[in-house]
C-alpha cells in the first residue's frame, strides 16, 4: 500500500517533466530545429562519454544541494527563495576562509572552510525565518530582497577589498589545503557530489527518525494543531530555515572549494532558483532530490554539448525547469491534459 | 545655492520617475489581491511587458505600439495566472514564482532567437516626451516640466483605480469575490468572471509598468531587467493596505531610495553598496511596516475549501 502511494506521488512530477520537454520540443521545432535530434544529442552528450558523465554529475551537485535546501524549508510551509543569496554568502565565506593560511592540514582546513560556508548561509536564512516569525514579514519578498543584497555585497567585495590582481572580478585563489579532492583526474567532478547525496540521506533520516524532524513535519502539515500539541512553531520554522540556508551555503562552499577555487563574480547561473524546479520534480522528497538533481544536471550538461555544435541556446533548459514548477503546482491541469490525450487516442483508434 | 536646488529637483524628478513602474505594477497587484488572487507573479508580468514592448517598438518603430504590445504581453501572463488559479486551483505562491522563472527564461531565450544576443536587445524607438506646458513656471516648472508624460498617466490610473475599486458596483463585487467568494456567488456575482477581469487588469497595468522600464528608463530590453521590482511592487501593494491611492505614496518612498541611489553613484561610496538601498528599504518596511495589515480573507483560497 505504501509503495503504491509512493509511485502515485511520482506520477505527477514525471508527467509534468514529460509535458515540459514536449512543450519545449514544440518550441524548438517552431524555431526550425529538429527536437528529436536535439534531445538525442543532449542524452548522448550527457551520458555517453566519460567527460559527459563527469559534467552531468558536476552540474548535478549544486542542483541537489539547492533542491534539498528548498525542500527542507518547504516542509514547514516556508518558501525559501533566498537559496541563491545564501549560496553566494556561503561561497564568499568559504573563499575568504580558504585564503587564510593558518598552517592547518587539509583534513581540518577543508571542513573548516565548508563549515564557514554553511554558517554564512544558515545565519542569513535564519534571519529571514526570525523576521517571518517575529514580524510576520512575507518570506518570499524578504528572501528575494536578500538575494539582491547578497549579489551586490559580493560584487562589492570582489571588485573592492577582496579583489585579486588582474582584470577579472575574483578573489585570490584559496590554498591547496582547502581543495575538495577530485574524483577523476582532469575533470571538474569532485567528492562534493557524495557530500550532496549524503546530505539528502541525512535530511531524510533527520525528518523521519528524529523528534525535531517530526516536529518540523507537524508544523508543515498543520501549524495550529502542532501549536496546540505544544510544538514551538516559530522555533521550528527558524530551525528549518537555518538548516535550509546551511545547505545552500554548503553548495556555495563546495563550488568554491571544488570547482573554481576562488569566488568569481556571477559564478552562479541561478543555481538557487534551479533548486525550486529540482524540489518540484522530486515531489519534495529528500531522496527524490538526488534523482531530480541528476536529471536536470544531465539536461544541462547535454545542452552544453549541444550548444557547442548548434546554436540552440542553453536557456531552453530553464524554460523546461520553469514549466515543471508550474505543472507540478497544477495537478488538475496535468490530469486534464492526460485525459485529453487519452480521448484523442481513443478517437484515433475508433477512426482506424 | 543653485547647485543645491538643482540637486533637490534632480532627486525629486528621479524619485517620481523611478516610482512610476512600481505604481503601475502595484495598482495592478491591488486589483489582483482584492479579487482574491495572490500577486507574486507581478515580476513575470512586468518582465514580459518590458520585453514585448521592446519587440513591438523594434518591429513597428513606434513606441506607442510598443506600449500597447507591453500591455498585451502583461495581460497574457495575467490571464494565464488567472486560469491557473481559478480553473486549476494551483498553489498561488508556487505558480507565481514559476511564472517569474518562466518569464526570465523565456525572454532570455527569445532574445537569443530574435537578436542572437543573450544580454540585451538592440536599441529601439523610445518615449522621451515631457509635459511641455509646465516648463514656463519657475522652480516648480523645473520639476514638473522634466517629468515624463507617464507621470500624469500614473496619477490618473491610480485615481481611476481607486474610484473603480471603492465607488463602483464592479469594485464592490470584485472586493466581495476576494473577501468571501461563496457569499458573493450566493448573491449572484459571477465570481470567476470578476477574477479573470481583475487579473487581466493586473496584467495590463504591470505590463505597462514593465514597458515603462524598457521604453522610458532605457531604450532596450536587458536580461532580468526588472531585477526584483515586481516583488518590491508586491511589498508596495501590501504597505498601501491594498489601496491604489496609498500605492502612490508608498511607491514614492521606494522611488526616493532609487533616486538617492542614482544620485550618489560615483560619489565616493561604492556603487554596489548604494544600489542596495531600495532592497534594504523593502526589507525594513516588510519588517516593521506590515505587521497589522491583512490581505482580503479569500486570498489564495478556493471555493471548495
Amino acid at each position: 500500500m505504501k509503495y503504491r502511494e509512493k509511485i502515485k506521488g511520482m506520477v505527477l512530477p514525471a508527467v509534468s517533466l514529460m509535458l515540459a520537454v514536449l512543450a519545449s520540443g514544440a518550441v524548438m521545432a517552431l524555431c526550425g530545429y529538429n527536437p528529436f535530434e536535439a534531445f538525442g544529442a543532449i542524452l548522448t552528450g550527457a551520458f555517453k562519454s566519460k567527460s559527459g558523465l563527469a559534467q552531468t554529475f558536476t552540474q548535478a551537485t549544486p542542483l541537489i544541494f539547492t533542491g534539498l535546501a528548498f525542500t527542507l524549508a518547504k516542509k514547514t510551509t516556508l518558501i525559501n527563495l533566498g537559496v541563491e543569496g545564501q549560496l553566494l554568502f556561503g561561497a564568499m565565506a568559504a573563499a575568504v576562509v580558504g585564503t587564510i593560511d593558518l598552517g592547518l592540514p587539509g583534513v581540518i582546513h577543508l571542513p573548516l572552510v565548508l563549515l564557514c560556508g554553511m554558517l554564512a548561509g544558515g545565519i542569513f536564512a535564519a534571519l529571514v525565518g526570525l523576521l517571518k516569525v517575529k514580524f510576520g514579514s512575507n518570506e518570499v519578498i524578504a528572501t528575494i530582497m536578500l538575494n539582491e543584497i547578497a549579489a551586490l555585497l559580493c560584487s562589492y567585495l570582489v571588485n573592492g577589498p577582496l579583489k585579486a590582481e588582474g582584470a577579472v572580478s575574483q578573489t585570490e585563489k584559496i590554498l591547496k589545503t582547502a581543495y575538495i579532492p577530485k574524483l577523476v583526474p582532469k575533470y571538474q567532478l569532485t567528492f562534493a557530489v557524495f557530500l550532496a547525496i549524503a546530505a539528502c540521506i541525512l535530511v531524510k533520516f533527520f525528518m523521519e527518525r528524529t523528534v525535531k524532524g517530526y516536529e518540523i513535519r507537524c508544523v508543515g502539515m498543520n501549524g495550529k494543531a502542532a501549536e496546540t500539541a505544544g510544538i514551538p512553531v516559530g522555533k521550528m520554522m527558524v530551525t528549518a530555515m537555518l538548516i535550509s540556508g546551511a545547505i545552500a551555503g554548503l553548495a556555495g562552499g563546495c563550488h568554491v572549494a571544488g570547482v573554481d577555487h576562488r569566488f568569481i563574480e556571477n559564478f552562479s547561473p541561478g543555481y538557487g532558483f534551479d533548486g525550486i524546479a529540482v524540489a518540484a520534480l522530486a515531489g519534495e522528497n529528500p531522496v527524490g532530490v538526488i534523482f531530480a538533481g541528476i536529471i536536470f544536471g544531465a539536461l544541462r550538461s547535454g545542452a552544453m554539448v549541444l550548444n557547442r555544435t548548434t546554436s540552440i541556446p542553453i536557456d531552453f533548459i530553464n524554460v523546461i525547469q520553469a514549466l515543471v514548477v508550474i505543472l507540478v503546482a497544477a495537478p488538475l491541469l496535468v490530469k486534464e491534459i492526460i485525459s485529453a490525450g487519452k480521448r484523442n487516442k481513443k478517437k484515433g483508434e475508433e477512426k482506424s | 545655492m543653485t547647485g543645491f536646488l538643482q540637486n533637490i529637483s534632480f532627486i525629486l524628478v528621479s524619485t517620481i520617475v523611478m516610482s512610476i513602474p512600481l505604481v503601475f505594477a502595484a495598482v495592478g497587484g491591488v486589483f489582483s489581491v482584492r479579487s482574491g488572487i495572490m500577486a507574486l507573479g507581478l515580476e513575470s508580468m512586468m518582465m514580459t511587458g518590458a520585453f514585448t514592448a521592446v519587440v513591438g517598438s523594434y518591429f513597428s518603430g513606434s513606441p506607442v505600439i510598443g506600449f500597447v504590445c507591453g500591455m498585451a504581453g502583461g495581460m497574457l501572463i495575467g490571464i494565464l495566472h488567472g486560469i491557473l488559479s481559478v480553473r486549476y486551483k494551483v498553489n498561488q505562491v508556487i505558480s507565481g514564482i514559476g511564472l517569474n522563472l518562466l518569464a526570465l527564461a523565456a525572454t532570455t531565450l527569445l532574445m537569443q532567437l530574435l537578436w542572437n544576443n543573450r544580454g540585451n536587445s538592440p536599441q529601439v524607438a523610445n518615449i522621451e516626451g515631457t509635459a511641455v506646458i509646465f516648463s514656463g513656471i519657475p522652480i516648480v516648472g523645473s520639476v514638473l516640466g522634466r517629468l515624463p508624460v507617464n507621470a500624469y498617466v500614473m496619477l490618473a490610473v491610480a485615481g481611476v483605480s481607486w474610484y473603480v475599486l471603492f465607488q463602483t458596483r464592479f469594485g464592490l463585487r470584485l472586493r466581495m469575490s476576494g473577501e468571501n467568494p461563496k457569499a458573493a456567488a450566493a448573491m449572484g456575482v459571477r465570481v470567476h468572471g470578476v477574477k479573470y477581469t481583475a487579473v487581466a487588469i493586473c496584467g495590463i497595468l504591470a505590463g505597462f509598468g514593465g514597458a515603462f522600464l524598457s521604453l522610458n528608463h532605457m531604450d532596450m530590453f536587458v536580461r532580468d531587467m526588472t531585477a526584483g521590482r515586481g516583488y518590491i511592487a508586491v511589498a508596495v501593494a501590501i504597505l498601501s493596505r491594498y489601496n491604489p491611492a496609498g500605492v502612490v505614496l508608498c511607491a514614492l518612498l521606494f522611488g526616493f531610495c532609487d533616486a538617492l541611489q542614482i544620485h550618489f553613484q560615483g560619489g565616493g561610496i561604492p556603487t554596489q553598496l548604494i544600489q542596495m538601498l531600495p532592497y534594504l528599504a523593502t526589507l525594513l518596511v516588510l519588517t516593521f511596516g506590515v505587521k497589522h495589515i491583512h490581505a482580503p480573507a479569500g486570498v489564495g483560497k478556493y471555493d471548495d475549501d
